[in-house]
């Protein structure tokens, strides 16, 4: 179908990886940690992932989707944390496409037609 | 977004027509992309310049040079507008607008075929239009223009350094860009073909040209370029520019790196379709005269912003004027939009901010001798310590002595004048008296006090 899925965990891997890929169009979800029944702490992110999900076809040909468990709450609430700080993320969850100003946040990932706009646009 | 708020259907074609050399932009119109937020993030590039040099009166101690670096600058402000374009696409589509990027042009009543940039036509009919195509910058119509030379379009996103730069024009972009660029550290030269800042209060004008020649700007004046040729490609080249007198028959050539074209913006009404619709536009201008609705000859097509015919060009108006439009339309709303005592602030190096008539046209309108006008040079206190210019900064009020001294013109030119003047604005817009400014205290240390 053309585009791969990565899923890493912390800030050090996402950077990696998304390095590693760099010239392709890369898409990242960035979500809280996920407990041993895989579900997270964050009830924004359990309802978001699902429809990003659905509309993960309409990603340009070779792509790549990195699916970013970003760590604990405490962690996450720490204004310091190298998300916040280097990525300038402002909550989760975040859908955005790498590299450039365009990205999704919180509620705006609720939306199918916001999250096809942010994998379909120029 | 204001229609759709009251539930109707509502369509938004955008389309950039690239510029000569290629530049394109996002959603967000001029302001946006390639006028007021670009220019203002770089004019505060230079004015930190400027604060950096101040900072070592202030005590602060660095020992290297401080340098620019003009990819950083763009990059960064780039980056800032693309988040806006974002949001607006963002905006739309949560209320519910349609966002087509293609090119509108009318074709029959009531119908519009839009075109995107891979050619594919698509026909839309409305039971309303509303035409803001703005403008675009205007080029010289001389050998070399559109090979060679620049305009604002191109400047934001320019990938490399201008270097060397001539600004052809005396209008408020061709100042703004020129005090920006010197203030970056550039050599600048601008090429006036007669006044500064044509509309804009003369005294003020000079003053401001003044202000920016001691401060290392060259100025050609009553001289018009009439050849521009080059001399080697690069990123930036080396360009000759020739150049006539406007009044003897003197020539002259200079080499730049760049060459920057601001000498006017030209609406874009010629080539939407607006004749198959039976739209009147000033043949010469190609502005469209509009009623005090904002509606054209044709019932049902309205227009607000830059084209239209004898109003200001500021986006904080045309966006007023089309809220109110809707508000009229479709909430039943009865306010039209104010056109009287708009403010204004042009971003030379020394900032210029005004309300109300110029010192000109408040004698042509109200007679010299029913005019009084106030004035007062004042030293701003952050200026004093390193020494910079004691007698630069300026303010006047004109006042209508046959109404109570009501103050018609509002004008101050120093640091910050956008911020001083927006609250004056909203006092002239009550009817402020010169007695009323005289008993309202001031705040002190600030420029605003005088």
């Amino acid at each position: 179908m053309g585009w791969e899925e990565k899923q890493v965990r912390g800030y050090l891997e996402f950077t990696q990886t998304a390095q590693r890929y760099h010239g392709r169009p890369i898409f990242a979800l960035f979500c809280g940690d996920k407990d041993a029944e895989g579900r997270s702490w964050c009830p924004d992110c359990v309802t978001a992932e699902p429809i990003v999900r659905k509309e993960l076809h309409n990603m340009p040909d070779d792509s790549v989707f990195i699916y970013c468990l970003v760590g604990d709450r405490a962690y996450w609430k720490d204004p310091n944390n190298e998300f916040r700080k280097n990525l300038k993320l402002t909550g989760v969850p975040t859908l955005l496409k790498y590299g450039t100003p365009q990205k999704l946040v919180e509620e705006e990932c609720f939306k199918a037609e916001l999250v096809r706009m942010l994998f379909t646009e120029d | 977004q204001e229609a759709a708020k009251y539930d109707k259907k509502v369509m938004v074609l955008d389309f950039v027509t690239p510029t000569p050399l290629g530049n394109s932009w996002g959603l967000g119109g001029t302001c946006v992309n390639v006028g007021c937020i670009p220019k203002k993030l770089m004019h505060q590039a230079a004015l930190l310049g400027q604060a950096l040099q101040d900072s070592r009166k202030f005590g602060w101690q660095f020992t290297e040079e401080v340098k620019h670096s003009w990819m950083t600058m763009t990059e960064s402000v780039q980056n800032y507008i693309g988040s806006l374009n974002w949001g607006y696409r963002v905006a739309l589509r949560e209320k519910k607008v349609t966002y087509e990027n293609a090119y509108g042009e009318f074709v029959g009543p009531h119908t519009v075929k839009a075109t995107n940039k891979r050619g594919a036509e698509k026909l839309y009919t409305a039971e309303r239009f509303l035409i803001a195509t703005g403008e675009r910058p205007r080029y010289l119509g001389i050998p070399g223009d559109k090979e060679y030379c620049i305009s604002s379009d191109d400047l934001f996103s320019l990938p490399y350094c201008p270097g060397k730069t001539l600004v052809v024009g005396a209008s408020y972009v061709a100042l703004e860009c020129a005090g920006f660029l010197a203030g970056l550290g550039l050599d600048v030269t601008v090429m006036v073909r007669s006044i500064l800042l044509r509309g804009f209060d003369q005294d003020i004008a000079n003053k401001i040209g003044e202000y920016m020649e001691e401060h290392g700007i060259n100025f050609i004046r009553e001289f018009v370029p009439i050849k521009v040729e080059q001399i080697e490609e690069g990123t930036p080249g080396r360009l000759k520019v020739t150049a006539k007198s406007t009044k003897e028959n003197q020539i002259i050539e200079g080499e730049y790196n760049t060459v920057l074209l601001a000498i006017g913006r030209d609406a874009c009404t010629r080539k939407i379709g607006l004749d198959t619709v039976g739209v009147k536009i000033n043949e010469k201008t190609g502005k469209i005269p509009v009623n005090d609705e904002e509606q054209t000859n044709v019932p049902y097509i309205y227009a607000v912003g830059d084209i239209l015919q004898d109003k200001l060009e500021l986006t904080p108006l045309a966006i007023q004027a089309g809220r109110l439009l809707v508000q009229r339309l479709y909430a039943g709303a009865t306010s039209k939009c104010d056109y009287v005592n708009v403010p204004t602030t042009v971003f030379t190096p020394l900032e210029y901010g005004a309300c109300g008539y110029s010192e000109e046209s408040a004698v042509e309108k109200f007679g010299e001798e029913n005019i009084e006008v106030y004035h007062s040079h004042f030293w701003p206190l952050e200026w004093t310590v390193p020494s910079r210019d004691n007698n630069k900064c300026y303010a006047k009020i004109i006042c209508n002595i046959q109404d109570n001294e009501r103050v018609i013109g509002f004008h101050v030119l120093g640091p910050n004048a956008g911020e001083v003047t927006q609250g004056f604005a909203a006092a002239i817009k009550c009817g402020l008296t010169k007695e009323q400014l005289d008993s309202t205290i001031g705040i002190h240390p600030v420029c605003a006090e005088v």
